[in-house]
């Protein structure tokens, strides 16, 4: 990596990339649990550090990528990996920044075949820490989560983890959902894993279904935390 | 830590694919992920598969056990320990629960790995369902359908002939109720520690480049039939020479010098911890 841009970094392509791939694989394991690539992602210039640690961790000239239509983050995880940029459809890593349009990824998304269901999307979605937004109380279920484990997730969440299961992928199918913060704290949601007992913690008002989408985008920080 | 490599061995592309194929495998619990398996300076039967997958795991701070057939003193595994040295500067330990990595061959520890924990296995031949099918286009098709009748039906005449499975190891089990898993040439003993276990087990064979993993509180069922249950092997009342232990997996030796036969534990690190126990006790 010879760009301008990775010389000021002081991400270590060995060391930081080796404890970040070992945060992921955790997350990976351990579903909803959250792990922090702060201290990695710190050590990264850019317009969305936590991202540019998971695409320097994991992406590389073998691979392809998306990053929907924020061109600067495209430029910088290009210059830094040598990765391929695609369109939706065929992108091995997709990156949904904040206005970046989460409906379209999840839903062209490439989820594999039957035979071949790890050549499927990873899809790496930016988690507003909100306050104040109401949260919504899931329950998830799968391998690497003891019987259940209960959490608060924003709105977007839950709405792509919706818009998840409505795609009805045949499972071995389907996409694996990281979701991270700008503050590096990170959590996945791999295919196999489900939830249900979708409630808002706060259902003081409710928004028509119409209004949902439209509603995220102006959602106020809100922070995920484990309840249980 | 020797200069003249990378640190722990493998270039950064290398470990890349394999931790992306790792990944891919922890999200498809008992799939097998293909990757391009690298060329190690070490010979074949060494476990390429698992040496790879440690290698692209392993940084500071971890502490790394390495048994082979439950020995941490076997030459294989000394030699691994000190490969993976020479390239990591980490730690070894024989202690299980002291260890973040354990890389293994043909045991799983008799004390129960903990939540963040990883056992890394060597795999020869990770397909299950090779023993009914030659053909890896094939054996794809079967696992993309979830064909696994001709597997049920060699092991039901197996039961028909012999009166019993005749598998002793890589005995075949059911990963989350969808993929057929060969767990390694770990004994039956050990295919219940797989079952909603609190580590993760990571599957890493060489040779048929291929990854595959078993998450923490994943379901993993060895095959039986309604009237036929899984049975592990049975030492019959016999226990260790060496610690006395009834409950745990047990290696026949042969004496040559006064031509007895002896039973021993396989896990020499367990094995060695409980005898030493015991002396303390009688003191
Ligand atoms: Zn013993």
């Amino acid at each position: 990596m010879k760009t301008s841009l990775s010389k000021k970094h002081d991400f270590d392509a060995v060391f930081d990339s080796q404890k970040v791939y070992r945060l992921v694989l955790e997350a990976l394991s351990h579903p909803t649990k959250v792990v922090s690539i702060q201290e990695h992602a710190n050590k990264l210039q850019g317009s969305n550090p936590a991202y540019l640690a998971l695409a320097m961790t994991l992406l590389d000239n073998e691979v392809s990528f998306n990053t929907c239509e924020n061109r600067q983050l495209s430029d910088e995880i290009s210059s830094l990996t040598h990765a391929t940029r695609t369109v939706v459809e065929e992108a091995d890593f997709i990156f949904v920044s904040e206005a970046g349009d989460w409906v379209a990824v999840i839903e062209h998304a490439q989820c594999g075949s039957l035979a071949n269901p790890h050549s499927s999307a990873t899809v790496i979605v930016q988690n507003k820490q909100n306050s104040g937004a109401p949260l919504n109380q899931l329950t998830f279920r799968g391998p690497g989560i003891d019987a259940r484990a209960t959490v608060l997730v924003t709105q977007t969440v839950k709405e792509i983890l919706e818009l998840r299961d409505a795609q009805c992928y045949e499972y071995p199918q389907g996409i694996d959902l990281i979701f991270v913060s700008d503050e590096g704290a990170l959590f996945a949601i791999p295919r196999l894993v489900s939830f249900d007992g979708a409630s808002q913690a706060d259902d003081s008002f409710s928004f028509p279904p119409f209004l949902q989408a439209l509603r995220s985008l102006f959602e106020e920080p809100s922070k995920l935390k484990e309840v249980e | 830590m020797s200069k003249n490599y990378n640190y722990a061995f493998l270039d950064e592309g290398s470990k890349r694919e394999i931790r992306r194929a790792t990944l891919k495998a922890v999200a498809i619990p008992g799939y097998q992920v293909p990757f391009g398996s690298r060329e190690l300076p070490i010979g074949r039967g060494w476990g390429t598969g698992g040496i790879q997958l440690t290698l692209s795991l392993i940084g500071p701070g971890d502490v790394l056990k390495v048994i082979d057939q439950g020995s941490d003193e076997s030459v294989n595994a000394v030699n691994i320990k000190k490969f993976v040295g020479l390239c990591t500067d980490i730690e070894t330990t024989t202690e299980t629960p002291e260890a973040t990595l354990i890389q293994s061959r043909h045991r799983i520890p008799e004390i129960p790995l903990k939540n963040g924990q990883i056992l890394i296995f060597q795999v020869p031949l990770p397909e299950p369902l090779r023993i009914v099918e030659a053909r890896e286009e094939v054996t794809k098709k079967m696992h993309a359908e979830k064909d696994y009748a001709p597997l049920w039906l060699q092991l039901y005449e197996s039961l028909i002939r012999y009166k019993k499975v005749t598998l002793a190891s890589e005995y075949p089990c059911l990963v989350e109720g969808r993929y057929m898993m060969n767990p390694s040439p770990i004994p039956r003993f050990d295919n219940p520690k797989l079952h909603k276990a609190e580590c993760l087990y990571l599957f890493g064979a060489g040779r048929e480049k291929k990854i595959y993993a078993v998450p923490p509180y994943t379901d993993v069922v060895s095959l039986a039939f309604d009237d036929v249950p899984f049975e592990i092997e049975s030492f019959g009342g016999k226990h260790c020479r060496l610690c006395g232990s009834t409950d745990t997996y047990l290696d026949e030796v042969f004496d040559q010098q006064s031509g007895k036969r002896f039973h021993q534990c396989s896990d020499t690190s367990y094995c060695r911890k409980l005898s030493s126990q015991k002396a303390q006790n009688r003191e």
